[in-house]
């Protein structure tokens, strides 16, 4: 359908088709999966991949013209230079909004969208959105100064996300005023708008307070963030004196993984001996880790999980003694409240034992 | 349905023609299952794989449906399925799997 | 998990490439590591250089548990 009406103008800007950039990773461009996640930032003409749903349920009000491809692993390990790049070839199609994702579960790849959305808005002043699920790091991570749909845990997910985020993206691109993040279905910025409510305060409250007192549901009108911090533990006094246990969510089990720890949404963590090992090889254990490219683990362990050098420094009196028992689960897409539930588990046995420090590795 | 097993579907369809592939899935929940047929009959619904956006309509079916339990042996299929049978939720299964069927596959048979 | 096992009173470090995602999950005493296939190993590298390698990432852990801090604190040296 050709545009045969005169171009609307609206507070200066053309109100033709908008024109959309899209930011995906390596797995979602087709290219590969964790074997790929270093690739270098790429971009190309039109649609790639999930693209293809939100240009479908723009209906022609938006197009995506470019979709910019980056590896998880790339963007992550070089935040500073890959987002500048990035930024870069974005800039060039002078884009009317910008989408990252949706990242679901996907730890780097919303780290990643987090922080190209955040930096989309801020450096080119361009309406920005992306998508992920609420334990998303990058969700906490970015939910104050970014626009982040709130999304299910899997890409099985996709038709859902889309069909939030495509409403909300033409909204923000035509600057339309936005309802609350229960509406528009993004995850809440702590942001408090005033609205002036029909009853008073006091009436307000007094509802509320009674409500709560007969134990039936009421809706605070402010959630008290939730910063759960803990205050650093004293440091250890004499290392040299020191027994140390290692803890990893880099998945590192004994071959074969015998407690069948799940590589990824892990239900369990295990609890494996040492003693006696001076390093570890690849004969002997390996990673379970489904969400990183376990070549380099698998090789050698102690690449995630380093019993070599502290088994050196044991013997050299550097610390005290390597405990010998070692904490692994999985960290990929593992639920907040069972990694919380596992360590507190086994937090205890580690008091118990006499341990002084742990050195917790992730991946 | 994973990356390799989209490309195999989908190269075997442009080899053989839509009319004459049968896909049989044995996906152990409901999910899974409609997952795996939506991606060889609508397109795969994550957009992650080669059948992103691309719309094969083919026949599927799950093993546990009656389409294809009658047209086995039947000692053959107790043999095979009859243990998973009385584990999985069969009814979720099949009615997942049949209206994904009615809405996307191209064929009605 | 680094919260609980700080909670239970051990003082412990949290060695991590994506620094960012350590930050916001609340570990007190951070080591950037090398990559994140490989924390604690380069394979570019030959195996004793690798170790020599590991060797400094984990005595600046040892490090960072010997030392005080206030608040969140990144250990990059």
């Amino acid at each position: 359908m050709t545009n045969t009406q005169p171009n609307k103008m609206r507070g200066g800007k053309q109100m033709g088709k908008i024109k959309v950039v899209h930011y995906i990773n390596q797995f979602f461009a087709g290219i590969g999966g964790e074997e790929k996640a270093d690739y270098k930032p790429e971009v190309r003409e039109g649609i790639v991949g999930p693209g293809m749903s939100l240009n479908a349920g723009f209906k022609g009000e938006a197009e995506i013209v470019a979709t910019v491809i980056c590896g998880d692993s790339y963007f992550n390990e070089n935040l500073e230079t890959a987002k500048q790049e990035v930024i870069e070839m974005i800039k060039k199609y002078k884009p009317d909004l910008f989408i990252a994702g949706p990242a679901f579960n996907a730890g780097r790849y919303g780290v990643a969208c987090g922080t190209i959305t955040d930096a989309v808005q801020k450096e080119l002043g361009i309406p920005a959105l992306t998508g992920m699920y609420i334990e998303n790091p990058g969700a906490d991570m970015f939910k104050k100064s970014v626009y982040i749909i709130s999304t299910k845990n899997s890409a099985a997910g996709m038709r859902d996300a889309v069909g939030k985020m495509v409403p909300l993206a033409l909204k923000i691109a035509k600057g339309e005023q936005l309802g609350s993040p229960e509406e528009e279905g993004y995850i809440s910025r702590g942001i408090r708008k005033n609205y002036f409510a029909e009853k008073r305060g006091s009436e307000r409250a007094i509802e509320m307070m009674l409500k709560k007192l007969k134990g039936e549901d009421f809706v605070t009108e402010f959630p008290m963030p939730d910063f759960d911090r803990v205050k650093p533990n004293p440091a250890v006094k004499d290392i040299t004196k020191a027994k140390i246990a290692l803890v990893t969510s880099g998945g590192i089990v004994p071959k074969g993984n015998p407690d069948h720890i799940e590589s990824s949404s892990a239900s369990k963590y295990g609890k494996y001996d040492i003693e006696g090992f001076e390093n570890l090889t690849s004969e002997t254990h390996q990673t379970a880790h489904g969400g990183y490219d376990p070549v380099y683990a698998n090789e050698d362990p102690d690449r995630v999980l380093p019993v070599d050098v502290l088994r050196e420094m044991e013997e050299e009196g550097k610390i005290g003694s390597l405990h010998r028992y070692y904490y692994a689960t999985v960290g990929n897409g593992t639920s907040v409240a069972n990694a919380k539930a596992f360590a507190s588990t086994f937090a205890k046995e580690l008091v118990a034992d006499g341990v002084d420090a742990v050195i917790l590795t992730s991946t | 349905m994973d990356l390799e097993n989209q490309k195999r579907v989908k190269e075997l369809t442009e080899k053989y023609g839509a009319e004459n592939v049968v896909v049989l899935i044995g996906a152990a929940e409901a999910e899974a299952a409609g997952l795996a047929a939506e991606t060889v009959t609508a397109g795969d619904p994550t957009f992650a794989g080669p059948l992103a956006g691309v719309q094969l309509g083919l026949r599927v079916y799950h093993a546990v449906e009656p389409e294809f339990k009658n047209a086995v042996d039947a000692d053959v299929y107790d043999e095979q399925i009859g243990m998973m049978e009385m584990v999985l939720d069969v009814d979720e299964i099949i009615k997942e799997v049949k209206t994904i069927r009615d809405q996307y596959c191209k064929f009605n048979d | 998990m680094v919260k609980e096992i700080e909670r239970a009173g051990i003082p412990a470090v949290h060695m991590c490439t994506v620094v960012p995602i350590s930050l916001t999950v609340g570990a007190n005493r951070i080591v950037p590591t090398i990559a994140i296939p490989h924390p604690l190993g380069n394979p570019s590298l030959d195996p004793a250089e690798e170790k020599t390698l590991r060797r400094k990432l984990v005595e600046r852990a040892l490090k960072a548990l010997s030392t005080e801090v206030d608040g969140q604190t990144v250990f990059e040296e």
